[in-house]
């Protein structure tokens, strides 16, 4: 009973079989509660998005009566993702934003999938990928910014302004840690350091890319294609 | 197998025994020589010969506490005499070392111990549900519509037409929060809607004789009706924290029979119609504040008109108003206020601004009884409102000239 | 193959003041959680003397209404989020381990960062004095527009940054004890042979997982708000002010539980223990545990019955429906000493004064429960002899417990008994008298969080019956003080098993060494040590 408890390493990690009792590394399990205490943060936040929405009225200048409304008539026109180009002319990146971090879930989980059989030449390539694919779509977000900027969306222009930019802003802080994860990932795979038995970190970083991926598509969805569905 | 042998239960229970008794013989003794009589306890504590609530729906609210009391303090009894006695029944005798029986655990005693429980606090619920519908209940229309306005740290009371909204006109405006002829003054016996406004922060409604509070949140109109069914002074005070002189946050519900209310409600409106506008210029005009207020302030002390800037302008504050609403002062030179707060255990100041609302100067508050000086710059000739910043309904103005 | 050699040039020994910086060892992060924690403690007890010397009397004394309200915040401030969870986690830190047979916690270094971010979030939120405007002061609610940017400064902004560092701490802790308590438990060491306070742990570990997150979003909001023109909680631009109240309350109901649970799992250990008893109702105790944490998190909006936004009739049910399984606990702790053969040492006594004044607190709970009596008693005098029966009565009282029954473990010495024995009467009347009169006070109608009162109201014998009664809880300090500084010198030696108790902690040295055990006993039920020292190999 004893050369048991021995096995188990200071650092909590079974020995001799790279996964333990249940299948699942001890850095993986870590990971997904990890990624339960962020869907947590995610839940404040959106929960507030709705409340606000819910009770979001306007004044409606022909009849003179305050009306609910979503998004405030000011900025509706910039929600449409299926236009390339806004009403001013501009670039609207959102759509192909999303195309991309989708995608670059894709290469993340086919470089998982490389690195369990061992090909880790296309773990590095499908990794190295991903992470380009993340830094795109972080600097289409910053130019959709800038182009919300100049039309007057700010954190402090209307409730829409600050659940928007505070929703897709902490978001962004996500994708760029994940980035930063990849990066490192990506460094310790170049220096040889993951294997068939061993590549915990991988599993873990990916299955954060996949949680960071399938936020936005529910951003996406709540911010862009549900006032067009549902107006209120 | 016996026990180690690390028991020291000897002489423990009985010194901690005679401590505790020790402690509880000085802690009545203390209250007896402050002045806690039995009676004072009974009073606020306990339900039978207590305190009895003044409005229809306080109550039912009393009702429900005293059944919630009785079944709680019959639990209490029951669990902490079997906790004290269990402690002191099975102490170990010193020498034995014996094992008590191994018990792990019983089934049916702890379904027993759960679906009593389980049925008590589902009892509970439904009374306190019935209770809440009762205390909840909308009143009939009709009767006295009232707006409680909440702003940091003052109350005051717009009594209306007709139901609160958009059109709702505000008929006489109560500025006084307390004292004579101030507070929220109500018929008996009549259905009251209050409705609670404010336009900063979140307060709360709270008469302790009503048994109730509601909170007053910015952007929300919380409403709730009542009818008082006992003539009287009750205290109210703000109950939620809304910045640094909350705890002076004070008010007053005079309930009058109707006969009295329906005097003191002709009487008031029409002297606040009948209220002149204040006086152009130099010495003290007694009260007559442009917008109606419950206020017949005195006349105050005469305020130095037109002398010379070494004396001291004389602002009063009685009854959370200031005597003197409007004053004059010299121009182009520093001059002093005498200040003097009446009003015993409430902090008033005087804020004086300029025409476009810039604090000229904020003095510190003080507490009264008491008198102060405060410095006030030199001032270009104009006119400068001035309030106090605990109560923002007292308000008055210099004219610089 | 094992694979703990050293590396080669690392000391023998690291000494002193850098071992302890730099240690991940759990039972030294957990003694750091112990040390840190009762720091706040003090510090937060001088705030409570502040307060209740100004209550003492009607009239303004001591300070003004400013610095009142900073007081009575950062009491709370420093009591909930830098004593009671920390030094309840800190528990955890040093016997979740020992208890269920691991040698250290799954995440070492992680376990370091979360203390570490303790000490730092701490002084983030103290040095608001230091700011202009002075420490945070809209109550530690903070809500808005009262805390927002128009009516307060710095020290709110200092107040949250250091929150959202503690909440991390909080959240990375709880991470680490979930895959420690699954992952890590010696063979033998089923599910449900784990100690109480390990299962105390595990349940708190969830509730903080999904609870703290959300409390870090509601401060983000009123961050947003206050520093870059945010409208959440702003009424005037389409915001809601009761919003931030419902985030809030997500997290910080559940919060209660977490500073409650493994109060509750101390009292669990200790109870057999000194009645030479197995717990009566292991099993009710998982399910209670498991059933309270559930609970927690949909009885929120209790806070919340006077703002007229509520559905009042399913908070109030849930909010019933709680005391259940806390009743459930309470009578199987009963059972535990019923017929038993009862030690009175230090320990018990803290656990029995656990369960008298934790029964008040839950009993003076259910009056708010019934939401029309919670109109009348919201906001005053009655809630604040509520949070202090279960908090101090009942979390405060379990950690004293702690102490005195895992420092031989810790340390190696006994504290002293007699000394032990002064400390808790003298905690245990001067609890009573400080906060049983505020039944009164709250029933009389005196609000909460006021600087002053008017000497008209009634309520001047109680308030200063109260501060009497702080000034005795002070005092009980003292031996307490004196009793660790001596025991560390010259306490008696306390070997293994002092107590002659039941978890794995105790077949080990006091204090254990770094791997934690050279050999682990037989595990077949929960009370290993126990079976082990009367001879039970088979599983009873």
């Amino acid at each position: 009973m004893t050369s048991d408890a021995a096995a188990i390493t200071a650092h909590g990690e079974t020995d001799a079989v790279p996964h333990g009792v249940a299948g699942l590394g001890n850095p993986v399990l870590g990971m997904l509660l990890f990624i339960t205490s962020e869907v947590m943060f995610f839940a404040g936040l959106f929960a507030a998005y709705f409340s606000i929405r819910a009770g979001y009225q306007e004044l409606n200048k022909t009849t003179g009566q305050l009306q609910h409304v979503w998004p405030p008539t000011a900025f509706a026109h910039l929600l449409n993702p299926f236009t390339l180009f806004t009403e001013t002319g501009a670039l609207n990146l959102i759509l192909p934003a999303t195309v991309i971090l989708v995608i670059s879930s894709f290469t993340c989980q086919m470089g998982v999938w490389a690195i369990r059989r061992d090909d880790r030449a296309g773990f590095l390539r499908n990794f190295a990928v991903t992470l380009i694919l993340g830094i795109t779509f972080l600097l289409m977000q910053a130019f959709d910014y800038t182009v919300l900027a100049k039309e007057g969306l700010s954190l402090g222009a209307t409730t829409f302004g600050t659940t928007y930019f505070t929703l897709t802003g902490f978001h962004g802080a996500h994708v760029f840690g994940g980035a930063l994860m990849l990066g490192v990932v990506v460094y310790r795979g170049m220096a040889g350091q993951f294997s068939a038995r061993h590549h915990d970190m991988v599993e873990a970083t990916s299955l954060y890319w996949h949680f960071v991926d399938v936020v936005w598509i529910l951003l996406f969805l709540t911010l862009y294609v549900l006032p067009g569905i549902s107006p209120s | 197998m016996s026990m180690p042998s690390r028991s020291r239960t000897g002489a423990g229970p009985l010194v901690a025994g005679t401590l505790i008794i020790l402690a509880i013989g000085i802690a009545v003794v203390v209250l007896a020589i402050a002045g806690l009589t039995p009676g004072r306890v009974f009073d606020s504590f306990f339900p039978v010969g207590g305190q009895a609530p003044v409005t229809d729906r306080g109550h039912a609210t009393r009702q429900l506490y005293d059944v919630v009391f009785y079944i709680a303090a019959t639990i209490f009894l029951f669990v902490e005499g079997l906790i004290i006695f269990t402690a002191f029944r099975y102490r170990k005798k010193p020498g034995d070392d014996e094992l008590p029986p191994q018990t792990h655990g019983n089934n049916l005693v702890e379904v027993i111990w759960t679906a009593i429980p389980l049925g008590i606090v589902l009892f509970l619920f439904l009374i306190s549900w019935q209770t809440l519908n009762t205390v909840d209940a909308k009143a009939a229309d009709g009767g006295t519509y009232v707006r409680a306005v909440a702003a940091r740290f003052q109350w005051k009371f717009q009594y209306l037409d007709g139901p609160d909204g958009k059109d709702a006109k505000v008929v006489y405006e109560q500025l006084l929060p307390t004292g004579e002829g101030g507070g929220l003054i109500l018929p008996v016996g009549e259905p009251v809607h209050i409705t609670l406004s404010s336009p900063d922060v979140i307060h709360a409604f709270y008469v302790p004789k009503f048994l109730f509070k509601r909170d007053v949140v910015p952007g929300k109109l919380n409403a709730f009706d009542f009818t008082v069914d006992t003539p009287g002074t009750y205290r109210g005070q703000c109950a939620e924290l809304c910045g640094e002189f909350h705890g002076a946050m004070v008010f007053e519900v005079n309930a009058l029979s109707r006969g009295d209310y329906d005097a003191w409600f002709t009487a008031a409106v029409k002297k606040a119609q009948q209220s002149p506008p204040p006086a152009p210029s130099g010495g003290p005009v007694a009260s007559g504040a442009p917008a109606p207020s419950g206020a017949p302030a005195p006349s105050g002390a005469p305020a130095p008109s037109g002398a010379p800037a070494a004396q001291a302008v004389q602002i009063e504050a009685r009854n959370t108003a200031f005597t003197q609403t409007a004053v004059t002062a010299p121009a182009n030179t520093p001059f002093a206020i005498h200040f003097k707060n009446d009003d015993a255990g409430i902090p008033h100041n005087v804020q004086v601004k300029d025409a476009s609302g810039k604090v000229v100067v904020n003095p510190d508050v003080l507490t009264g009884p008491g008198e102060t000086d405060y410095q006030v710059p030199a001032l270009a000739p104009g006119t400068y409102p001035f309030d106090c910043i605990v109560h923002p309904n007292m308000t008055g103005t210099i004219t610089v000239q | 193959m094992a694979t703990t050699a050293l590396h080669p040039a690392a000391p023998a020994v690291r000494g002193g003041l850098y071992e302890w910086l730099t240690t991940t060892d759990h039972k030294k992060i957990g003694i750091l959680y112990l040390i840190n924690s009762l720091v706040f403690f003090a510090a937060g007890g001088l705030l409570a003397m502040v307060v209740r010397l100004e209550l003492a009397q009607p009239g303004l004394q001591f300070v003004d209404e400013a610095f009142y309200n900073q007081a009575f915040t950062m009491h709370a401030s420093f009591m909930l989020f830098l004593f009671i969870i920390p030094i309840l986690a800190g528990f955890g830190n040093y016997a979740v381990p020992l208890q269920i047979g691991a040698p250290d916690m799954a995440f070492p270094r992680i376990n370091a960062l979360s203390f570490w971010l303790l000490p730092l979030g701490g002084a983030l939120m103290a040095s608001g004095f230091l700011a202009t405007g002075g420490a945070a002061a809209s109550g530690w609610t903070e809500y808005p527009p009262l805390s927002g940017p128009t009516f307060h400064g710095t020290g709110t902004d200092l107040w949250i940054m250091g929150l959202v560092l503690i909440g991390t701490s909080s959240i990375l802790g709880s991470i680490n004890f979930l895959v420690t308590i699954f992952r890590m438990r010696a063979p033998g060491m089923t599910l449900f042979r784990m100690p109480i306070l390990t299962w105390t742990v595990l349940v708190t570990s969830v509730l903080v997982l999904m609870a703290t997150p959300v409390l870090t979003s509601a401060l983000i909001m009123l961050f947003i708000d206050r520093n870059y023109g945010g409208h959440f909680f702003d009424p005037a631009n389409g915001g809601n002010a009761v919003l931030y109240q419902n985030v809030f309350w997500f997290y910080s109901h559940p919060a209660v539980y977490i500073m409650v649970l493994p109060a509750m799992g101390i009292i669990s250990e200790v109870l057999p223990v000194f009645s030479g008893k197995p717990l009566f109702g292991y099993k009710a105790f998982v399910f209670a545990t498991v059933g309270i944490g559930a609970l927690g998190f949909s009885v929120w909006a209790h806070h919340m019955f006077t703002t007229g936004q509520v559905f009042l009739p399913f908070f109030a049910l849930m909010t019933f429906l709680i005391a259940v399984p806390t009743g459930v606990k309470m009578f199987n702790w009963i059972a535990t000493l019923w017929r038993g053969k009862l030690v009175f040492s230090t320990p018990l006594l803290f656990a029995i004064g656990f369960l008298t004044m934790f029964l008040i607190g839950g009993l003076n709970g259910a009056f708010s429960a019934a939401v029309p009596v919670d109109f009348a008693l919201h906001d005053t005098y009655w809630v604040v002899a509520h949070l202090h029966y279960v908090l101090f009565g009942g979390s405060v009282f379990g950690v004293f417990a702690g102490i005195y029954y895992w420092f031989p473990k810790m340390t190696g010495r006994m504290l002293d008994e007699t000394l032990g024995k002064i400390q808790f009467v003298l905690m245990f009347v001067g609890f009573n008298m400080t906060f049983f009169p505020m039944h009164q006070l709250g029933l009389a109608g005196m609000p909460r969080r006021i600087a002053d009162y008017a000497s008209t109201a009634g309520w001047n014998e109680l308030n200063l019956l109260a501060t009497i009664g702080g000034f005795v809880i002070a005092t009980s300090m003292l031996p307490f003080l004196w009793n660790v500084l001596v025991s560390l010198r010259n306490g008696k030696i306390a070997g293994d098993d002092p107590w002659g108790a039941n978890t794995l902690e105790w077949a080990t040295s006091s204090p254990p060494p770094p791997y934690n055990f050279d050999h682990l006993p037989e595990i077949r039920s929960e009370r290993p040590v126990f079976d082990a020292r009367h001879g039970r190999t088979a599983a009873h």
